[in-house]
This record gives structure tokens, C-alpha cells and sequence, in this order.
């Protein structure tokens, strides 16, 4: 069946309101441990159970082996910034939420709860978020606002002993790395060399062009464009982002070496990337921008649902390498290849933490994977189910390097345990359905 | 090397624009403190007179490669009821953003000190809005501490 853009999105729009009659909701809990009767309660729940919680109460960590606790994710968000619908508040998040947390369990065998939060300012939600974390082996946030992600995200990350992660700032950076790592293989270029720019400075360019720098990649040779234009640290609005958004007044004060202003055009003058997360309007980016960019240029337009150029326009325009947010089109960058695989990996190794050298083995392990790259495969794609136990045993070892592993083993062993997880879920969904 | 001097006319263009940035920052903070403008002639006349007055008034620039990349302007202001006699208040204190944590603040600091002590005189104060965190932690760090408070209403 053919249809275009807005019939397609109709269908889809109608689709979803239908299932969410029907079902009411997308996820419910099921039995881990094996019922046959209520006589099963005696060690289920109590007079037994009272035994395990003594074992837990004399030694807290025990915590991850007796209970669910290792393999729990909350899904935390305040829905500030759902999708691309903006601030509906909580409870117009849970649709999405499910849906996430689905996704986490589906491809990565992970428990997800959606948690939406009736928050009024990061305070709040920092309390909450600290409040609950008994259950849980790992958090991620999900459709929260610029600034105030990086806040809550920085925040968390440094009081909380589980792994803290925000998929729009992380998972999209992590993937957008790995499919820049591979357009330099086939471009022969170096990362130590390369002049990047990132046109629009909302959640996720900002954490990439953190991933970038932590990966190698020169900050100086980077350019950032805002809403404002180019971001230069003499700027006006400069002092102002000092107080409101200081990650981006850093970015202001270490990139653009060459402290070009003025027109966007400019940031695009012999510049070898340009990674867009901006307008979705096609000729955001302009013809005659990508022209001016320099030999075997590299052009990731992923504004979602229309990229800021359309590919086959990029490549007229001299892009060797094209990449957008959208899976009819090569070269797919979807953060629903890393945040399945890191998950698993962190609570495989029962982390206490997750952090940009992670993450930058994350992306070289997804770049990795990919063995018979070009110009139109340099991501794997969703239905490469291996890529996530790969990534997990990837993300986990790199774990146990960092110190922050409370449960240690082999890359082999780690593989084996997600491989394991993952399949034995899968399992479960085929009994489900009938499969 | 940056070069902490006293302020000239040739800088008037430059110290107004950092001046009109710092109050850009103020307007941050507090609604009480938007930004008017087309003020650009009255401020450099303003700070015209300010130079010629340099008993009044103590105005200092970081320069840095030709460039004004800091300012400090103060008032001196005699202390009809009060011991010490002399007080230097500084009005105006801005750094441009890249030039910031090279001691740059710190250095006009000093050299306001060093002419104040000069001059005899032992009290040094600062303004800026309430809410700015960052000057307080400066200021505190500094060894500054909290002496007036003023409190503001719009009708």
C-alpha cells in the first residue's frame, strides 16, 4: 500500500486511538517465579517472605540479587516535552510512556514503569525522584524540557547510585556518534581534524556535542546554531544563557575557534559535518549551504517528521553520506538502537552509574557492528536484534572498568546474560500471542 | 597578558558596550531592571564627565590584545556619619564571558584596592542585583559580607 506523508500519519493517528480504546493501556505486570496456587503465597509473600526481607535489611546490596530490583527502570517525566506536542503534563505523557516502556522490554527485556511526576520545578522533581529509587535499578528520563533536562539529568546522575540516563539527550547523541564514527571509515577522515556543525542546540545536539568532545572529536573545530544563529561567545544573549542554560554557555565559550558570526550560512562554509537537529521543514538547511560545505561532506538532517533537507537534494548538493530521522529513507538514526543495549548492559552489571566513556564504547560498539558499511548502511537497523545483547556486554564491561560495576564478568559473560534475558523475554511474548 | 589600567575617552565605545551588556545580564534578575533603549549618546556623555572627574570616581579597564575585555567603575563617596570617612562603590563590574575564570575580577579588585589605599581610603562596597549568585559568591569569596539591602516597588 502507498500513501503519502499526511495519509499515512491519519492512519497511524487512528490506529493508536483505536488500540488505546481497546486495551486501555500497554503494559501489566506478570508472575517472574512460577504459580500453580495460593498455597505458593506461604513463599511468596508471607509468613516466608519475611526471611528475604531480614537478608535485605542486614545487607542493602542483596537487594539486586533477591528481588526485581536489578532489572527495574522507572521512566520518569514531568511531560513538559512530549514528543514533538510540547508541554501537556503528565498524564497526557502516559500514551508515550507505555509505549516506552514497552519498547525497553520488547527489545531489551527490561521491566520499564512508566512513572509520570505532578511536579511544579526541579526541586520537586528531584525529591520524587530520590524518593523512589528502592525498587529500582536504573532510571531514564524522558520528554522533559530544555533547560531543565540537563539540570534534573546532572542532578541525578551525581546523588543517585544507579544509572541515570535521558534518552533524548543520550540515546540520540550515542547513535549519532556511531554513524558519524562510520561516515568518517568510508570518508577517510580523522575525528581530530573534522569541522562539525550542530544547527540547533535543543537537548540533543547539546549532549552530542558533549559526546563528541569526550570521544576526541576537536570542540573548537565545532560550530553550534541556535534559534539566534550562530553561537559565538560575544553574542548578546550570551550572559543571560550564563544563569538560564549554563551547557550551552559552555559550548558557547569553548567551540567556534574561528569565532565566525553573522549568517548561518557561514558556519557552513568548509565545513566537513553537519548534524542537524532543528526546524522539520525541508530547506532549513539550504541547497547552496551543503554546497559550500567540503569534499565528501556528511549531512545528518534529523529533525523528525520531515528532515531539514530532503536526501536526494543533499546529495545533489554534493553530501557524500546522508542521514535523517525517518526508516524509509538509508541511514536511519534512531536512538531505539542504543538505549535497549545500554539498559541491559548497566543492569546486567548492576551499575552504579553511566557516563560519557560508556556511552562513547556504546557508539564505537554500534559503529562496530555494522561489517558491510557504505554510504547507505552506516547504522545498523531495529530488526538487528544481536546489536543489543552486543552493546550490553559492551556497555557492561566498560562498566567494570570504570569501577562502577557492582556485579563483574567477562565481555563473553555478559553476552551470554543479555543473549539469555533478551530471548527468554522474547519467549515470553511469543506464549503471550500464540506465536 | 591582560593590562589593568585606568579608563580613557578613546574606550568610551567599548566600555559602553559592556556596560549595556552587564545591564542586559541585570534585566535577568528582576523586571524592575529592563533594559531602556537609545540611551547610547546620555551614557557616553556620562561617562565623559565621569573621566574628567577623576576625584568622584574610580573607572578601570582590562585590556587584553587591544582589547577592553573587562570594566570596573566605581563612586568615591564621603561618609558624612560614618568611620571611615571614604567609601569606594563600585557601580559597574562586568567581564566579557570568554575572558571569565582567569582572574580577570580579581585582578581589577586589586588594582581598585591598590589606588583606593592610596588615596587613603579603606572602604571598598559593591551593588548588583539581589538575585545575582554569582556576584555574591565572588564577593563573598572576596570577603565581602551583606550591609545594605534595598527593596524596590513599581506602581
Amino acid at each position: 500500500m502507498i500513501m503519502k506523508d499526511s495519509e499515512r500519519t491519519e492512519y497511524f493517528n487512528e490506529k493508536a486511538i483505536e488500540i488505546s480504546k481497546k486495551y486501555k493501556g500497554k503494559i501489566r505486570t506478570l508472575p517472574e517465579v512460577p504459580i500453580h496456587g495460593l498455597d505458593d503465597f506461604s513463599m511468596l509473600y508471607t509468613p516466608g517472605i519475611a526471611a528475604v526481607s531480614k537478608k535485605i535489611h542486614a545487607d542493602k546490596d542483596l537487594v539486586f540479587e533477591l528481588t526485581g530490583k536489578w532489572n527495574s527502570v522507572a521512566i520518569l517525566t514531568d511531560g513538559t516535552r512530549v514528543l514533538g506536542i510540547g508541554n501537556v503534563g503528565p498524564e497526557a505523557a502516559i500514551p508515550v510512556m507505555e509505549g516506552k516502556a514497552l519498547l525497553f522490554n520488547y527489545l531489551g527485556g527490561v521491566n520499564a514503569i512508566p512513572i509520570p511526576l505532578n511536579v511544579k520545578n526541579n526541586d520537586e522533581f528531584i525529591t520524587a525522584a530520590k524518593a523512589i529509587s528502592p525498587f529500582f535499578g536504573g532510571y531514564n528520563l524522558e520528554d522533559i524540557e530544555s533547560p531543565r533536562c540537563f539540570f534534573l539529568l546532572e542532578k541525578l546522575q551525581k546523588s543517585m547510585d544507579i544509572p541515570v540516563w535521558h534518552d533524548d539527550q543520550l540515546g540520540t547523541a550515542s547513535i549519532t556518534l556511531a554513524g558519524i564514527i562510520n561516515s568518517l571509515r568510508l570518508v577517510n577522515k580523522k575525528k581530530e581534524d573534522v569541522k562539525i556543525v550542530f544547527n540547533g542546540a535543543g537537548a540533543a545536539n547539546i549532549a552530542a556535542i558533549y559526546l563528541f568532545e569526550a570521544a576526541g572529536f576537536n570542540k573548537k573545530n565545532m560550530i553550534a546554531i541556535d534559534s539566534k544563529g550562530i553561537i559565538e561567545p560575544e553574542r548578546p544573549d550570551i550572559d543571560a544563557l550564563m544563569l538560564n542554560n549554563p551547557w550551552k554557555y559552555k559550548i558557547a565559550l569553548d567551540t567556534n575557534e574561528e569565532r565566525i558570526k553573522g549568517d548561518i550560512g557561514n558556519a557552513f562554509k568548509g565545513a566537513d559535518i553537519i548534524i542537524s537537529a532543528s526546524k522539520s521543514e525541508p530547506g532549513t538547511i539550504k541547497k547552496e549551504w551543503v554546497r559550500s560545505m567540503n569534499n565528501d561532506s556528511i549531512v545528518f538532517a534529523l529533525a523528525n517528521p520531515l528532515p531539514e533537507i530532503w536526501p536526494d537534494d543533499a546529495k545533489e548538493s554534493g553530501a557524500k553520506i546522508v542521514a535523517t530521522g525517518r526508516s524509509d529513507f538509508p541511514n536511519q538514526i534512531n536512538n531505539s538502537m542504543v538505549f535497549p543495549g545500554v539498559f541491559r548492559g548497566v543492569l546486567d552489571a548492576r551499575s552504579k552509574g553511566v557516563n560519557f566513556d560508556i556511552m562513547v564504547a556504546a557508539s564505537y560498539g554500534i559503529a562496530d557492528y555494522v561489517k558491510d558499511r557504505s554510504y547507505d548502511h552506516i547504522v545498523p537497523s531495529m530488526s538487528d536484534f544481536d546489536l543489543f545483547p552486543e552493546v550490553a556486554s559492551i556497555v557492561a564491561r566498560k562498566t567494570v572498568e570504570s569501577n562502577l560495576a557492582r556485579k563483574i564478568d567477562t565481555k563473553a559473560g555478559f553476552y551470554r546474560t543479555a543473549t539469555e534475558i533478551i530471548s527468554s523475554n522474547r519467549n515470553v511474548y511469543n506464549k503471550l500471542f500464540d506465536k | 597578558m591582560t593590562d589593568i589600567r585606568l579608563m580613557e575617552k578613546k574606550d568610551i565605545n567599548d566600555v559602553m558596550d559592556e556596560l549595556l551588556r552587564l545591564k542586559r545580564l541585570n534585566s535577568e534578575f528582576d523586571f524592575a531592571l529592563k533594559v531602556s533603549s537609545g540611551n547610547e549618546t546620555e551614557i557616553a556623555n556620562k561617562l565623559n564627565k565621569m573621566i574628567d572627574n577623576r576625584e568622584d570616581h574610580i573607572i578601570l579597564v582590562a585590556e587584553e590584545n587591544k582589547k577592553i575585555v573587562g570594566i570596573l567603575i566605581s563612586d568615591v563617596i564621603f561618609r558624612i556619619y560614618y568611620d571611615p570617612k571614604y567609601e569606594v562603590r563600585i557601580r559597574e563590574f562586568y567581564v566579557m564571558p570568554e575572558y571569565r575564570g582567569k582572574d580577570i575580577g580579581k585582578a581589577l579588585m586589586e588594582k581598585l584596592g591598590e589606588i583606593a589605599r592610596k588615596k587613603d581610603m579603606k572602604m571598598i562596597t559593591a551593588e548588583f542585583p539581589s538575585l545575582n549568585l554569582i556576584a555574591i559568591n565572588f564577593y563573598k569569596n572576596m570577603g565581602f559580607k551583606e550591609l545594605i539591602k534595598i527593596y524596590s516597588k513599581i506602581e
